[in-house]
């Protein structure tokens, strides 16, 4: 019994692999298609990782500075900063003395020698001290602001409250555009796959329509009739992800580079993401393109085998 | 074997192409079934290989009701009931002994059984030296033994003839006949399908006729009567 079924899925598959090269530009078209749309699936996730990455390096730079009167006691700075320190939504604040600020613009400026050769015939540190403000959540960063305004206490000297909201909201906007066209193109490629392929089995039984025919009349059965093109389907899916995969790495490759510009002094590889999670996406994208090739070839197979 | 009991099939709006046909066939009888074309022949055939369902009646061989037999059913059914036709039925880009082995690859028979099934079914119909050639390189005769020996492989126990000597010279045909007859004696029931007088009138078997989808006659040694 075990053999028999042994025996009828070698001989479907080799149906089916006879049929792939018997209309084999039929064959190669809907692999295309395949590839195209397994490739727009892709590049979306693409989006998403990049601009998920983008998020988190604008975030990280966020922060509000308040800067003290050069002349305020230590005891008074580290009294506000632990007022501050309690307030919601605040992750961390950072002191920034007068020594650290002049130390942090030699670093700075240690390439333009006229600047550092001003400060030094200026005798005295001229850079006043400063808390630095970390948010807790990005979301809530207006309230902070808010917060940050009703304190009030004769050392703050001013406050530099950037609008780097301001900045996220586009990052997000853009994103979140990107991701919607990305959606409908892969929906639309999806579709269209679903169409080719329906056309193809169609397409294959028609070429097959006497085979089939003598089949049913010597007693074949619907399953050993319709596995080759259900099979067939696999084998796209299979080959057409392949495919895919080789394509895509060639294509993040050529990527790169520019992402490596884009997030400078930020570690972002979209090629070790890529393959950190290859197994994971392989199996999930072959899966699911198998079901939808199934369900074309299904449908196709049920409505034009009953020849 | 085969009891038919007052099948009728009528076909959209109002065609009755069968009639309350009652017929009782015996295990290893030798049956012409005549009548002019249009009278019924060829879906009596469709509807005991289970490829039309009768409006009315029932059909049975041997106890297996297969006017009530599920789709699924319908390949074991055709193991049975063998047919073969006019048009032969050979695939054209596949031998002789491809086309035959072509029904055991579909019933999932393993190749060693086809290697040693297949030759011996070929000599059978004649056919052990010519089984390595295409359809084209045979005349017609000998592409309707292939057929018949396509539908041997499964040692069916009814073969339906449905006009098999109908794109036959005469010479072939009376080969195709005695090939039948040979089968026949083998313990095969014969339902022979024709409408050629002296095929029917030379056998001296039973004769049943058919008109307007109705059996006007069933004579036990019977002669073309239409």
């Amino acid at each position: 019994m075990l053999s028999n079924m042994f025996i009828s899925f070698y001989r479907a598959l080799k149906f089916s692999v006879k049929d792939i090269f018997r209309n084999v530009w039929l064959s190669v078209v809907t692999i295309i298609i395949l590839i195209l749309a397994l490739f727009s699936v892709n590049l979306l996730l693409v989006v998403q990782v990049i601009s998920r990455a983008a998020i988190d390096t604008v975030r990280d730079r966020i922060d509000v500075s308040l800067y003290l009167k050069p002349e305020a006691a230590e005891s008074d700075i580290l009294s506000l900063r632990a007022t501050i320190s309690g307030l919601d939504n605040v992750r961390e604040v950072v002191y920034v003395s007068k020594q650290q600020a002049l130390e942090d613009f030699q670093t700075k400026q240690k390439n333009n020698p006229d600047i550092l050769e001003a400060l030094r015939e200026l005798d005295t540190n001229p850079l006043s001290p400063s808390l630095i403000i970390r948010p807790q959540d990005v979301g809530h960063y207006d309230s902070l602001i808010a917060d940050l305004n009703k304190i009030s206490n004769p050392i703050i000297e001013s406050r530099n409250f950037d609008d780097h909201k301001l900045m996220l909201d586009k990052i997000n906007t853009i994103t979140d555009k990107v991701s919607q066209a990305g959606f409908f193109v892969s929906l639309l490629f999806i579709f269209i796959t679903l169409l080719v392929l329906y056309n193809t089995i169609r397409v294959a039984i028609y070429t097959h329509r006497a085979e089939i025919g003598i089949m049913r009349l010597v007693g074949g059965s619907d399953w050993f009739i319709r596995s080759p093109f259900i099979i067939s389907s696999i084998i796209y899916s299979l080959v057409g992800l392949i495919l895919t995969t080789v394509i895509f790495y060639f294509f993040l490759t050529l990527l790169q580079p520019y992402l490596e510009t884009f997030f400078m002094n930020y570690d972002f590889n979209i090629i070790g993401y890529f393959k950190a999670n290859f197994l994971q996406f392989f199996v999930l994208e072959l899966v699911g393109t198998a079901i939808i090739n199934i369900i074309a070839s299904l449908v196709a197979v049920r409505k034009y085998s009953n020849i | 074997m085969i009891t038919l009991e007052n099948v009728s099939k009528i076909y959209a709006p109002n065609i009755k192409a069968l009639d309350r046909v009652s017929l009782d066939i015996k295990p290893g009888e030798f049956i012409s079934l005549v009548g002019q074309s249009g009278t019924g022949k060829t879906t009596l055939v469709r509807c005991l290989i289970g490829e039309e369902k009768p409006t009315e009646g029932k059909i049975k061989i041997g106890d297996w009701e297969i006017t009530k037999i599920g789709k699924s059913e319908i390949p074991y059914l055709r193991r049975q009931v063998a047919v073969i036709f006019q048009d032969f039925k050979l695939l054209p880009k596949r031998t002789l002994f491809e086309n035959v082995a072509f029904a055991l690859e579909v019933a999932g028979k393993s190749t060693k059984k086809i290697k040693s099934l297949v030759p011996q079914v070929m000599k059978i119909v004649g056919l052990g030296n010519k089984m390595h050639r295409y359809p084209n390189e045979v005349s017609g005769g000998e592409q309707q033994r292939a057929a018949i020996a396509r539908a041997l492989v499964y040692q069916p126990k009814v073969l339906l003839a449905d006009e098999p000597t109908g794109n036959l010279d005469s010479i072939n045909a009376q080969e195709i006949i005695d090939l039948l007859r040979k089968i026949n004696e083998f313990g095969t029931t014969v339902v022979l399908v024709t409408h050629n007088k002296d095929i029917v009138n030379r056998l001296k078997r039973r004769v049943i006729t058919l008109h307007d989808g109705r059996v006007i006659s069933d004579q036990a040694v019977g002669k073309y009567v239409i």
